[in-house]
């Protein structure tokens, strides 16, 4: 009877153990310029997987951040869902990732979950206000700032990935620089008359890789703003009336009909795996190696842009660094000071971006750097998830396959002379009032928009179906809105 | 009534028990107020805080959403099918298998049986779901080869609704049916033996002893089971009826369940309102049923329930 006492009680006692525990003396370090070292707590995107060097990775940042401006940083990768709850349970962190896509910013910053950092921004690191310039406009919510944007591709470019050794080589069809979205067709032709039984286009069940890009997206794919609008007053229609965007489901649907997509497409995860396929979509910039590497693919690939750039507040929302609301002044500065120190010194920068120099990547002769074995294994992260890309060294593909290292020069030149900017940029919706209404139209667009992306289901057929459940769900009374607060901006 | 001693020992039996309810179901009962606020986070505050003084009360606006949609009638249906013929088929199909099986002279081959049929059991919806998948993919599914073989044109499967509703149940079936079938052989082993001996001298057969014998002392095995199942009508088995369907466009008529609904409507948002407002109302559901269909094997049968 005692015996058995003594053993709740102890097991009592071991589950009140971990509550208890939970006081942490606190102290302060100094750096050796006799300045405070303060700690910060970044979360970021983890993209798919957590990098296993990411603690030793950090660990050498911090080394040079604590000299230079007595900052000790915990960058944590986390996933898109982790990222969510955090927001919405209220935990505490110092800077998190936010972006058009994860975690979104305009829907958090209208909330009031970020800093207002319009000020501090100023006096506090010049550098880092001086070096965003125009793009600052993205990270705005009525005028205030409240993000510091990652200068990365700002505009959306998308492409086309040919198997050149096959195109060129064998059959001798030239590949130019750039084609439209319907110019693939003839070698998607050729590719299946000469395999009758594979499927030249890759297609999985997320779409070709940014098909809708070509619009401002108020709610996911479902309301959008066209770039090309005719009239000077811009307005937000459902996407049904978009026709660029229902004619190339058409024809994504004749592609599928003719044997060029894969009959599963729809259910399919990913095509990585299928090394064959000749033809594949991206999204990237003028320049851009990451899929060239013959070694990667077991043939020469050459990319022609079809679309873009273009540049929209969703484009330019690709990546952003936003402060915690509930953040004490130190720790803001704190988290400037680094955010500026990512933006202006390039060894420091590229520590964060590939690793550890020797370990993890090494520079070539020519300014580009080289991702080692250890570094593809340990730390394969992208370069926006942890700042600045613009900053960083830019990355070749192997020892003979080059890259630019003045690349990003001119992207942004390009993005200055051949850039498609939306009318509406800096235009951001809020969602609240009509979130019910969003919560369904988005269930209903869910179960048709992955036959429809991949070319499986007829846009004919379809569409009106999609339109009459839209309309009986308040499609109409959410379009008002938006209207309403677009007509309010464009004042 | 005393408070003995052994009592004591009872209650104290009990308390992990307890503590767990208390920790785990209990506690996070204040959750329910999700359901009926706008959650409005203010960053680096406590969640109470959060919960009960930043955000407003918005009575019954976050069941909107579920009102908002044309199908639901389409999503109540599919959801209440699938879980009335899964209620019905998993009693009679396990109890039907469990006789047999107890009937099976052989122990080694009734272990293997038993072995086989728990199997599935053990395996994730999402494995399921690409074993399936090979069976049923297009070009390179086995049915399809077969078909293909006998000169048949191949069947798009995942784009063909109507064979769907047969493939889910017989999926569920397969998949529940092995464990379901243990607990009433278990059941059955703990039937007195000397009653079917009594009823073979007086010359019972076997459909005798199990209609006579079997089955009424099967009886409160299957009202417990039944009842504790009909307190989940509205949930469905995500992973059945989300992941084995490869959540596929063409499927989703007949795959629609309120759970798939709500993942679907709410994996953009992350409105936490919205979902504490689902699941409320399938629990709030599920527990009048509960109550109600507990009342009513009581008063058919006042040994039970």
């Amino acid at each position: 009877m005692t015996g058995k006492f003594r053993i709740v009680t102890i097991l009592l006692l071991l589950m009140l153990l971990p509550v208890l525990n939970g006081c942490e003396a606190g102290f302060r370090e100094v750096n050796s310029k006799g300045e405070e070292v303060v700690k910060i707590r970044i979360v970021t995107y983890d993209n798919g997987n957590v990098p296993l060097d990411g603690r030793e990775v950090i660990a050498a940042a911090n080394e040079i951040s604590k000299e230079k401006i007595g900052v000790l940083a915990d960058l944590e990768f986390q996933s898109a869902e982790k990222i969510n709850l955090m927001m919405a349970s209220g935990e505490y962190y110092d800077m998190v990732f936010t972006s058009s896509w994860i975690n979104k910013f305009d829907k958090n910053a209208s909330m009031g979950l970020y800093y207002d950092i319009t000020d501090v921004v100023k006096e506090e690191t010049p550098a880092l206000y001086a070096s965003i310039g125009e793009y600052w406009e993205c990270a705005k919510i009525r005028d205030r700032i409240y993000g510091v944007p990652v200068l990365k591709d700002m505009g959306s470019e998308n492409l086309f990935r040919l198997n050149a050794d096959y195109f060129e080589g064998e059959k001798g069809m030239e590949i130019p620089e750039e084609m439209t979205f319907e110019d693939i067709e003839p070698y998607l032709k050729a590719y299946k008359e000469d395999h009758p039984n594979e499927y030249p286009l890759a297609m999985d069940k997320g779409g070709m890789a940014g098909y809708l890009n070509f619009l401002e997206r108020v709610v996911g794919g479902i309301v959008v703003i066209p770039y090309d609008q005719d009239s000077d007053k811009p307005s937000a229609v459902p996407f049904w009336e978009c026709d660029k965007l229902v004619d190339r489901y058409r024809l994504l649907h004749k592609w599928y009909k003719a044997g060029y997509i894969h009959p599963d497409a729809a259910t399919i995860d990913s095509t990585n795996d299928n090394k064959s396929i000749p033809v594949r979509a991206g999204v990237a910039w003028r320049g851009y190696q990451g899929y060239s590497n013959p070694d990667d693919w077991g043939f020469h690939v050459k990319t022609s842009v079809y679309d873009g750039p273009y540049l929209s507040r969703t484009s330019e929302q690709g990546a952003i660094f936003s402060i915690c609301a509930a953040c004490d002044e130190e720790h803001v500065k704190a988290c400037l000071k680094y955010l500026e120190l990512l933006s202006t010194d390039r060894r420091f920068r590229d520590i964060l971006g590939y690793g550890i120099e020797g370990k993890h990547f090494e520079y070539l002769p020519n300014g580009t750097i080289l991702r080692l074995k250890a570094g593809q294994d340990g730390y394969n992260t992208k370069l926006f998830q942890t700042g600045s890309v613009v900053n960083a060294s830019v990355e070749s593909a192997s020892r003979t396959f080059l890259a630019d290292p003045d690349q990003w020069e001119k992207v942004f030149e390009g993005y200055e002379k051949d850039g498609i900017y939306s009318k509406t940029k800096g235009f951001a919706y809020d969602p609240t009032p009509e979130e019910d209404i969003i919560t369904a139209v988005s269930a209903i667009y869910d179960d048709y928009a992955t036959e429809l992306r991949t070319g499986t289901s007829d846009p004919d057929k379809v569409i009106p179906e999609i339109k009459k459940r839209m309309k009986a769900a308040g499609i109409d009374e959410l379009l008002e809105d938006i209207n309403d607060q677009l007509d309010e901006w464009v004042k | 009534m005393g408070f003995k001693k052994d009592m004591i020992e009872l209650t104290l039996l009990a308390v992990p028990a307890m503590i767990w309810f208390i920790l785990f179901d209990y506690l996070p009962m204040f959750g329910v107020a999700f359901a009926f606020k706008q959650f409005t986070p203010r960053p680096g505050q406590p969640l109470f805080k959060n919960l009960f003084v930043n955000s407003p009360w918005v009575g019954l606006n976050n069941f909107n959403f579920l009102l908002r949609s044309s199908d639901m009638p389409k999503i109540m249906f599919n959801t209440l099918f699938y879980n009335i013929i899964f209620l019905v088929a998993g009693i009679v199909i396990p109890v039907f298998l469990a006789i047999c099986l107890t009937e099976v002279h052989g122990k080694a081959f009734s272990g293997f049986v038993q072995m086989i049929m728990l199997l599935p059991y053990f395996l994730s919806w999402v494995i399921v779901g690409y074993c399936l998948y090979g069976f049923l993919a297009t070009d390179e599914g086995q049915i399809n080869h077969i078909l293909r073989f006998f000169g048949k044109s191949a069947v798009q499967w995942y784009r063909s609704p109507g064979y769907w509703r047969a493939i889910l149940i017989a999926t569920g079936i397969w998949k529940g049916t092995g464990y379901s079938m243990i607990i009433y052989m278990c059941s059955i082993t703990a039937i007195d033996r000397s009653l079917y001996e009594s009823a073979t001298l007086d010359g019972a057969g076997f459909s005798d002893r199990v209609k006579y014998i079997t089955l009424p002392q099967l009886k409160t095995t299957v009202t417990t089971l039944f009842i504790l199942n009909i307190g989940s009508i509205l949930n469905s088995d995500f992973g059945l009826f989300y992941q084995v369907p490869m959540d596929s466009n063409s499927l989703q008529p007949v795959t629609q369940t309120l759970d798939v609904y709500v993942y679907k409507a709410l994996m953009q948002q992350a409105n936490f309102s919205y979902s504490a407002a689902a699941s409320f109302l399938q629990s709030a559901v599920g527990c009048i049923l509960l109550v109600i269909s507990n009342i009513v094997v009581n008063r058919l049968n006042r040994d039970e329930g």
